[in-house]
């Protein structure tokens, strides 16, 4: 690691004894591709090197379209309908190119993942708070993610058993290739699956003037209670959270992006913040029609907005909801069990990269296989009151991220590791607003808790 | 360009032409910090400052009160 005014901008000769393993072998072919595409001009070699260099950032935000997020989505048009909440959810989804940005930098610059920088150099004691938050985090998300994937297959008659099984050999079939480059389009494969949300939407007929004027306007304005609290917090949670930020640095450090890559790692984060939104948003207006009808979907999981929409969108449009839903599970257990490797191998120091054969990373695999299968039975065990976790893994992690997003912001504004490239004035500007929102609505959230009248009364109901 | 990864490695010096060059082409291609080996070395521990710590504890206080205030919502609702 350069710890110097200058991140490491070209290569150097070795003084030491230099053993190249497998993964730096693997990693070096994906670089030689990429110098190629960018020794050329034109736009044909431009857009090659855009589908080379893309990956972690439409994974993440992709990936963070997951079970709890579409639910929540889903759950929110159905109970305030087209409204405040579309350019509501395009808002944290510009929150989540800000803070998702930082990483790209802090991922090129360092070549080191997250949870390993915050170890070295905050120390253990702030490193095991970190990852404490992000186990936690991670696991819960992961137990919702195999109900998503239960309750979708579920629609179509699969018992649970075959669900989470079917879901587990997906997971694994995208590991076998032992390669970072494989397992990244495998599973960008899977997560373009999350816009079958868009040709759901255009089923229901959305009224478009209805659409335009909430964006312009954020009216209609749902009413200030507990509930439309539990929304908000729900869909800031459902694209800002903490293992996004553990993943995307990792990720960026394992395909070997450098600093001249980050033009590229930003137009990717862009680019997944775009197509999520545009998923999130279908979610919205897919289920707009529930709350037309007036029909009430408090409890709902993934197969009853499936047959709660049937009649209006037929058995097609909803079977492609309710494999929205099984993607959406199978996609983010994908990239939450490999954040979770990630953060472990680096703050371990042992292997950690999806370029590595089983036999060099047994460690980096065993854990990522460990989380996914224990989530995964813990769904399977019945009368586990589940619906709870569902519920509040998007609140938790709203929670836990201003405390990640302070260890972010400094380590980014970190001199001595970013160099040049530490945040100029107006990312920190930016991002010390989003710490300062999220901290506000998780306060509001507890006053809520706490004192359930109180917006009543301050709105004088 | 030929798949280069059945390459010896780690460092055969037995086959040690071919080894070199892959060595030296695997070299080229990565920055010295990207190599794994370069991983296993530390990074040298920051001092915090006061303002920094009383910002980490102050969140660190938070979070703790938050997910209180979390399973006493789940405990509610469960009753």
């Amino acid at each position: 690691m350069s710890v110097g005014s200058q991140p490491p901008q070209t290569n150097r000769i070795v003084d030491e004894v230099v053993v190249i393993t497998h993964e730096d072998v693997d990693r070096a072919y994906d670089r030689v591709r990429v110098s190629a595409a960018r020794a050329q001009h034109g736009f044909f070699s431009g857009a090659r090197l855009l589908w080379l260099l893309v990956g972690p950032g439409v994974l993440v935000m992709l990936g963070e379209n997951d079970g709890p997020s579409m639910l929540s989505y889903a759950a929110t048009g159905a109970k305030f309908g087209t409204g405040f909440f579309i350019p509501f959810v395009a808002l944290t989804f510009c929150m989540a190119i800000v803070v998702q940005e930082m990483t790209v930098r802090l991922g090129a610059a360092t070549h080191r993942g997250h949870a390993e920088l915050i170890f070295d150099r905050f120390g253990p004691f702030w490193g095991w708070f970190s990852m404490i938050d992000l186990a936690i985090g991670n696991f819960l998300t992961l137990i919702t993610e195999f109900i998503a994937i239960r309750a979708g297959l579920g629609f179509f008659g699969v018992p649970p058993w075959m669900a989470i099984l079917i879901a587990l050999v997906i997971l694994y079939a995208a590991l076998m290739s032992h390669r970072y480059w494989t397992w990244e389009r495998i599973t960008l494969a899977a997560a373009a699956f999350n816009l079958v949300f868009i040709p759901v939407a255009l089923m229901t007929h959305p009224n478009w003037h209805e659409v335009d004027h909430a964006l312009i306007t954020w009216k209609p304005l749902p009413g200030f209670n507990k509930d439309t609290l539990l929304i908000v917090l729900a869909d800031i949670g459902a694209t800002v959270t903490p293992w996004m930020l553990f993943f995307q640095q990792s990720a960026t450090v394992d395909k070997g992006l450098t600093t001249k890559d980050i033009r590229f790692g930003r137009i990717d984060t862009v680019l997944g913040a775009a197509l999520a939104t545009a998923a999130a948003v279908a979610t919205i207006l897919a289920t707009a029609p529930l709350f037309a009808h007036q029909m009430t979907a408090d409890n709902f999981q993934a197969a009853e907005f499936a047959q709660a929409l049937q009649p209006i969108i037929g058995r097609f449009g909803a079977s492609l909801f309710a494999l929205g839903m099984v993607e959406a599970g199978i996609v983010a257990s994908i990239t939450i069990s490999t954040s979770s490797a990630y953060a472990f191998g680096e703050v371990t120091h042992k292997p950690h990269s999806l370029n590595l054969p089983m036999g060099q990373g047994k460690s980096f695999y065993s854990v990522l296989t460990l989380c996914a299968v224990a989530a995964a039975a813990i769904v399977l065990i019945p009368g586990l009151p589940l619906v709870y976790v569902v519920l509040l893994v998007n609140v938790v992690a709203v929670l836990a991220m201003p405390p990640a997003l302070v260890f972010l912001f400094m380590l980014v504004n970190d001199k001595e590791i970013m160099g040049d490239l530490v945040s100029p004035l107006w990312a920190n500007v930016l991002s010390t607003g989003v710490v300062f929102l999220l901290t506000t609505a998780g306060v509001l959230f507890g006053i809520s808790v706490i004192a359930p009248n109180i917006f009543a009364a301050l709105g004088g109901k | 360009m030929a798949r280069k990864d059945e390459a010896p490695f780690p460092g055969s010096s037995s086959k040690s032409d071919q080894a070199n060059a892959d060595q030296s082409w695997v070299l080229s291609s990565l920055e010295h910090d990207q190599l794994a080996r370069a991983k296993k070395h530390f990074i040298p521990r920051r001092h915090l400052k006061g303002p920094e710590l009383v910002v980490l504890w102050g969140l660190r206080i938070y979070l703790l009160f938050m997910m209180a205030v979390v399973f006493y919502q789940v405990w509610t609702a469960a009753r």
